[in-house]
């Protein structure tokens, strides 16, 4: 039993030094914050980090392929938009209307995902290109279909379903299918083969385009749930709703998390918990009262610090080695 | 050479933990001569080269004495101060550099106009001009170097080896990447530095080249040194024993193949450059060598017969009991398997374990149906089985791939490709780099599975190997089918026939 607690630390090296980082975050906080560990503000918190680690879950595929997705907040803002604006189109806005609104705003992320993927698996163009791109597009039809005056309002009952228990609910299932999808399933071993050496997937029989085009897909799926999480706090969507800005905690999550960002290497799981790291600072910098312009120079310290820290990590390994 | 070079060894021992890499190895070089050394992967050659190179250090107790001195080599740095030059078996150039530039890159200080930045580019093209002048190598000095053949980038290396004042050579494997025609210039320019005074170390796995080249052999095994002598006293039987101690036993090959019923018909295959137009058949149980010299189109033959490069015209039959259809690449690639000559680039997949590594190639064998949930347990018992089967030399099957020998590497693919089990196995240059040992036991793994029905197509620029497994070979020359020889009638000869012709019908 021992022995396999230590093998699981050994394995999980990343997880536990995270779990440490939460743990220290949530020290500091409860005592310099009054009232930080009470059950509205902990609940709250966790909704909170919902969108961001959920859309990180997303990105983590397309990270492991070696790929990048930059326009998550765009395709999020742009899906929500377009879900809205079919759920607004009616007279009486009936539940019926609100699920199939949802259901659509999901085919919308799906779409955009797909548009990516395409342009990268099949025509092989640059991820960080077609992505920028994307994010372009995306919040330009958000803020076309969105209108000028924006869209009105949802009926309550929207924002009373997806409320924060049911948003919480999302932030533990969605993330542990998507992790067993990665870590358990065949499609998921692919992505990492894929990740690992592209030539030698293609040589091992295995589809590379199909799973590249499907990991862009999941982003963009990932951000169309996150969407909706958004909808139901906004109750209604903007374009404005996913900020340029946010793909940086979204990446920052991932690599905080672990993911490698040239692909073979991470997991959902421990680029969730970066995004925990990730909102519990911008809420540390929030609460201290930090000034914006501070908590954006010491988040992005912090990044280049994650980052510093797996490349010694590497350098040092290579050494060893020799 | 004004004062006589020497190098002497004295006990050297190299404990790494667990291992003794190297266990008081004492031998002596001689300027004038080429010293080959041999020996298995793991065997320490490369601990011996990297302790000579100042990359590692030695363990107390033994000496290193260069010239008559007793001496350490802490760094890199002071290897080239001893005049200790690596030539690399993977040839370092910066592609965007002319040649001068190249030979001269290490240090660039020594080569500026006085005190300014600027460099003083007369004087160093004479200085490189006067190098390349002793190599016998007639390149331009201001050609960029991707523009080289490898060959000509390997002078580069040697001639750097030069101007940094270089007297004791390493050459490791300098011969893998190089064709027929360019190993027989390297090794003139070798003898020619060895009349020169120079002291040639010469490691390689090629023993043919051993006997042709090298004065005296040093073989190591485990770390030991287990035979040196005058390579005229040698034979090749005596030297495997000193580097395996014991006899290889090559399994003698039955011919295995099914005349009868063809597996697969290629017609007509062309590509965008190379191949062109070759057709041929392929029978069950053959194993059939394809053979061409370096850049004759052989590994095009096989991308493009399986889809990975474009296929401009031709179509492939295939057949499981002599019906043969039409097939897609596609549907082709679920019947085969390719192990590529690059290892290292579509091979394998270097940081993942073995196990995983095996698996891939049927990675749906072992997942549900409906969600595709992978079986972890039988994923490793079936890689263990596959690891004792091609006897993958390893801890366990989590083990990554990258810090397994070549050989070993290359039995993992071997093993990777034995599970999916496939009707045909395409192989290019399945025992490159691979070392004696092994390689005699992927032979005998060739063998039993053509008896079972496996065909193989395999490409090999060993002619001996290729001559030694076949059933039959054809030629190919500029992408082109030139010649079709069996059995029966392997020489040298024979298979040369179709490529003079191929050359003779282009000078027309």
């Amino acid at each position: 039993m021992l022995k396999k607690i230590k093998l699981f630390g050994q394995r999980n090296k990343q997880l536990l030094g995270m779990l440490v980082a939460i743990a220290g975050m949530i020290v500091v906080l409860s005592l310099t914050v009054e009232n930080f560990v009470t059950w509205a503000n902990i609940t709250n918190l966790l909704a909170q980090v919902a969108p961001i680690a959920i859309m990180a879950a997303g990105v983590t595929f397309v990270l492991i392929t070696g790929g990048m997705d930059i326009s998550c907040p765009a395709v999020m803002a742009a899906s929500s938009v377009i879900g809205v604006a079919f759920m607004t189109s009616f007279e009486v806005i009936t539940g019926v209307h609100l699920v199939i609104g949802c259901i659509i705003l999901l085919l919308a992320g799906a779409f955009f995902g797909l548009i990516n993927g395409a342009a990268i698996a099949k025509l092989k163009m640059v991820p960080l290109v077609v992505t920028l791109s994307m994010m372009t597009v995306a919040t330009g039809l958000a803020t076309v279909v969105g209108g000028g005056v924006g869209l009105p309002v949802l009926p309550s009952s929207f924002s009373n379903f997806f409320n924060k228990y049911t948003v919480i609910g999302m932030l533990i299932v969605i993330p542990a299918i998507l992790d067993f999808i990665l870590t358990g399933t065949s499609f998921g071993r692919k992505v990492y083969y894929i990740g690992n050496k592209e030539e030698t997937a293609r040589v091992s029989g295995i589809n590379t385009d199909n799973i590249i085009l499907t990991v862009y897909v999941i982003a963009g799926v990932c951000a169309a749930l996150a969407g909706i999480i958004n909808t139901a706090s906004l109750a209604t969507a903007r374009a404005t709703m996913g900020p340029q800005g946010q793909i940086l905690d979204i990446i920052s999550a991932a690599v905080i998390g672990g993911v490698a960002v040239n692909g073979g290497r991470g997991r959902v799981r421990d680029a969730v918990l970066g995004a925990f790291l990730i909102v519990g600072i911008n809420n540390v910098m929030n609460l201290l009262g930090v000034s914006d312009y501070y908590t954006t120079l010491i988040k992005g310290s912090i990044i280049i610090f994650a980052m510093g820290i797996s490349s010694f990590k590497n350098y040092y390994l290579a050494r060893k080695a020799a | 050479m004004e004062k006589k070079l020497s190098l002497q060894l004295n006990n050297i021992s190299k404990t790494f933990p667990g291992v003794k890499a190297l266990s008081d190895v004492s031998f002596t070089a001689n300027p004038g001569e080429v010293l080959g050394v041999v020996g298995v992967n793991g065997a320490g050659k490369s601990t011996m080269m990297n302790i000579l190179g100042g990359l590692l250090q030695p363990d107390k107790g033994g000496s290193i004495v260069i010239n008559g001195e007793n001496v350490k080599i802490k760094n890199p740095k002071e290897a080239e101060e001893l005049g200790i030059a690596f030539i690399q078996q993977e040839v370092q150039v910066f592609d965007t550099l002319n040649v001068f530039e190249n030979v001269l890159a290490s240090d660039f200080n020594k080569w500026t106009k006085g005190k300014t930045p600027f460099l003083n580019k007369k004087d160093m093209k004479a200085e490189v001009k006067k190098h390349l002048d002793a190599l016998d190598c007639r390149i331009d000095l201001e050609a960029p170097a991707y523009s080289l053949t490898v060959g000509e980038k390997q002078m580069i290396q040697i001639a750097r080896a030069l101007s940094q004042g270089g007297q004791i050579l390493l050459f490791d494997e300098p011969t893998a990447s190089l064709s027929d025609h360019e190993t027989a210039k390297l090794f003139e320019i070798i003898n020619n530095l060895k009349v020169q005074g120079y002291i040639i170390f010469y490691i390689s796995h090629y023993l043919d080249e051993i006997f042709e080249l090298c004065d005296r052999v040093l073989a190591l095994r485990d770390g030991n040194k287990t035979g040196e002598a005058p390579v005229v006293e040698l034979s090749k039987e005596q030297l495997v024993n000193f580097m395996l101690g014991h006899l290889v036993e090559g399994a003698e090959r039955k011919d295995a193949r099914d005349k009868d019923e063809i597996v697969m018909k290629a017609q007509n295959i062309s590509g965008i450059k190379f191949p062109k137009d070759v057709s041929f058949d392929l029978h069950r149980g053959e194993i059939l060598g394809v053979w061409g010299l370096l850049g004759s189109g052989r590994s095009e033959l096989f991308n493009t017969l399986l889809g990975i490069d474009k296929k401009t015209d031709g179509k492939v039959l295939f057949g499981k009991d002599g019906k043969l259809e039409e097939v897609t690449h596609k549907q082709l690639y679920k019947h085969v398997g390719y192990l590529t000559e690059g290892r290292h680039h579509d091979g394998l997949f270097l940081d993942m374990p073995i196990s995983k590594n095996i698996t891939s190639s049927v990675i749906g064998r072992f997942a549900s149906k409906l969600l595709g949930i992978l079986n972890t347990k039988k994923e490793n018992e079936e890689s263990r089985t596959l690891m004792k089967q091609v006897n993958v030399k390893a801890v366990d099957e989590n083990m990554i791939v990258s810090k397994l020998s070549g050989g070993n590497q290359q039995k993992v693919i071997i093993s990777k490709w034995f599970l999916k089990n496939p009707d045909i196995l395409f192989m290019d240059e399945p025992t490159k780099g691979v070392d004696v040992g092994a390689k005699t036991e992927i032979q005998n793994l060739i063998f039993e599975k053509s008896e079972n029905g496996m065909s193989f197509v395999v490409i090999s620029s060993e002619l001996e190997e290729i001559m030694n497994i076949c059933d039959r070979i054809i030629v190919i020359a500029e992408g082109k089918l030139v010649g079709e020889v069996n059995r029966e009638e392997f020489s040298k000869e024979a298979l040369m026939a179709g490529i003079v012709k191929q050359e003779e019908n282009d000078e027309n």
